[in-house]
């Protein structure tokens, strides 16, 4: 395109983001600082992931977007559209064509392969954010692995719930050592961070965080002996693919108020239902 | 056996010397009151001996099972591991010590999880097992610390502080904010808790009378300096320095 430089950011941007990432992926779950910029969206919508993929993408590559698991939503169609733009990259939906990945709050169910990259949209990188105001303090916590705090979060979830009733950004512990948010997937997600043979990037454009896990890293939810972690999911089978191990969502179909569950994973729910076709 | 040693400790807040050459040693098992009027250095030498303040010259020596050994060649890491592990800090108010947004039961797991204990049922058991230590109703086990009484904060805060066994617990003004009433029972409690268990302890305050009834041993502090030091009943019956002299008569007759 006309006066942009491949992939919208300028080179010595990109050096400086592949700099951070190269240190989030030797550092398993340690969040770097990194110079986040400016990008044509409002934070809030991805401007992380989308400066991790302008900073990784090439002209081989192939990109698939997803919004909440959905490729045709407004987010997900406008990420792809500006990359298709901006550096003429070939998009794709389905996931195992895709050599990049860049997800809103979920992982695609299709497993992903060794050398596909997936690119996480992060709001809020700090796991301790909400049970330590100072980021100073919380930057200390992770220096000594002083995680207690978030184990009294969860037995006060176990007390007053009588189990954890997070359902999403269920924070991990990558490879035993740093406390980690898995971005808002749901916790039915958590279980595919591990030992994923992709390469895991995660970026927070607003707070200006990039963490990775690189491929085949330990990924724990943290639990209770008595109490395990228990990747939540609703009971009912999607009403279009009828697949029984998808992660669904629930839609009110029309004005009498009657509701359906759907795979949220609209690549794996079409290429079931074009294979029982 | 010396547990704590302090040797010649200075610390200056601007031209103030809080601490001007304080030295003083711990035994196990034993209970050292330093006491003092306000200013005179007592709670800024306390937080140099808990490691919640490092000290412009000389240094503390703690024994961790292998001889005296100085704590500013720990790492924060370390010094941590003590602090939360085997030794506990015991504030005046115990709203700072606490968080008030999570249940009773909780603060008193928090030392536990941080140690690492993983088990839900036996942290429950365990906390319910110290509210009755401290003579707190176990049913109030899932109630939040806000809607408790000022002494039974102050019983919860003792509670989540023994919890993981301390062998060295810091106490600063332990019964200072409580009416007089409920102050003789927290000393009661302390005094049974610290007997029983064989805890070694050092105590901050400013009332003769808390440090006659549970100091084993007794510093007096005017200026950032240690005036007079001895056997409790001793020091307080025959008070040599001026100073203490001038703090056992200031009590009024019971």
């Amino acid at each position: 395109m006309e006066g942009y430089n491949f992939a919208y950011l300028d080179e010595q941007t990109k050096r400086m983001i592949r700099r951070a990432i190269l240190k989030a992926v030797a550092i398993p779950g340690h969040q770097i600082p990194f110079a986040s910029r400016e990008m044509p969206l409002p934070s809030g919508w991805g401007t992380g992931g989308i400066q991790v993929t302008a900073a990784i993408l090439g002209p081989d590559d192939v990109l698939k977007v997803i919004d909440q698991g959905a490729d045709d939503t407004t987010n997900a169609v406008s990420i792809r559209g500006f990359f298709a733009r901006t550096a003429g990259a070939a998009t794709t939906t389905r996931t195992q064509e895709a050599s990049i990945i860049q997800t809103r709050h979920r992982i695609p169910e299709t497993k992903l392969q060794a050398g596909q990259i997936i690119v996480y949209q992060v709001p809020m990188p700090e796991p301790l954010y909400r049970l330590e105001p100072s980021r100073a303090t919380a930057a200390r916590m992770h220096a000594i692995a002083d995680y207690g705090a978030m184990h009294v979060k969860l037995y006060e979830e176990i007390t007053r719930f009588g189990r954890v009733a997070l359902s999403y950004d269920y924070p991990v512990m990558a490879n035993e050592r740093y406390l980690m948010s898995p971005s808002p997937i749901p916790a039915f997600d958590n279980p595919k961070l591990d030992m994923s043979p992709a390469l895991q990037l995660f970026g927070a454009g607003r707070e200006k965080r990039i963490y990775a896990l690189p491929p085949f890293t330990r990924v724990r939810s943290l639990d209770f002996e008595d109490h395990p972690f228990h990747p939540g999911r609703a009971n009912a089978v999607c009403a279009l693919c009828g697949a029984e191990d998808s992660y669904l969502d629930e839609i009110v179909a029309d004005d009498q108020g009657a509701k359906m569950f759907v795979c949220s994973d609209t690549d794996y729910c079409d290429t079931r239902r074009g294979e029982t076709r | 056996m010396t547990l704590l040693q302090a040797q010649n400790l200075h610390k200056r807040f601007g031209s103030l010397e809080a601490l001007d050459g304080v030295s003083l040693s711990l035994r196990r098992h034993e209970i050292l009151a330093i006491v003092g009027e306000s200013g005179s250095g007592k709670s800024t030498l306390l937080n140099v001996l808990a490691g919640r303040a490092s000290a412009d010259e000389g240094d503390v020596y703690y024994d961790r099972g292998t001889g005296l050994a100085p704590l500013s060649v720990l790492g924060e890491l370390e010094l941590r591991r003590l602090q939360r592990a085997r030794w506990g800090f015991i504030q005046q108010d115990p709203r700072q010590a606490l968080r008030l947004s999570i249940t009773a039961g909780g603060n008193i797991g928090e030392r536990l999880m941080a140690s690492g204990a993983r088990h839900y049922g036996d942290i429950r058991r365990t906390a319910a097992h110290w509210l009755e230590a401290v003579e707190i109703d176990p049913a109030r086990l899932d109630d939040l610390p806000r809607n408790f009484s000022g002494g039974m904060l102050q019983r919860l805060q003792i509670a989540a502080t023994l919890v993981t066994g301390p062998e060295l617990v810091f106490m600063d003004e332990p019964t200072g904010g409580l009416d007089v009433s409920v102050q003789a029972r927290i000393l009661d409690l302390i005094r049974g808790l610290v007997r029983r268990l064989g805890l070694a302890a050092v105590l901050v305050t400013h009332d003769i009378g808390v440090a006659r009834l549970l100091a084993d041993r007794l510093v007096v502090m005017r200026r950032g300096r240690i005036v007079e030091s001895g056997l409790t009943d001793q020091v307080l019956d025959d008070p040599h320095h001026e100073y203490t002299q001038l703090l056992v008569s200031s009590v009024l007759p019971t």
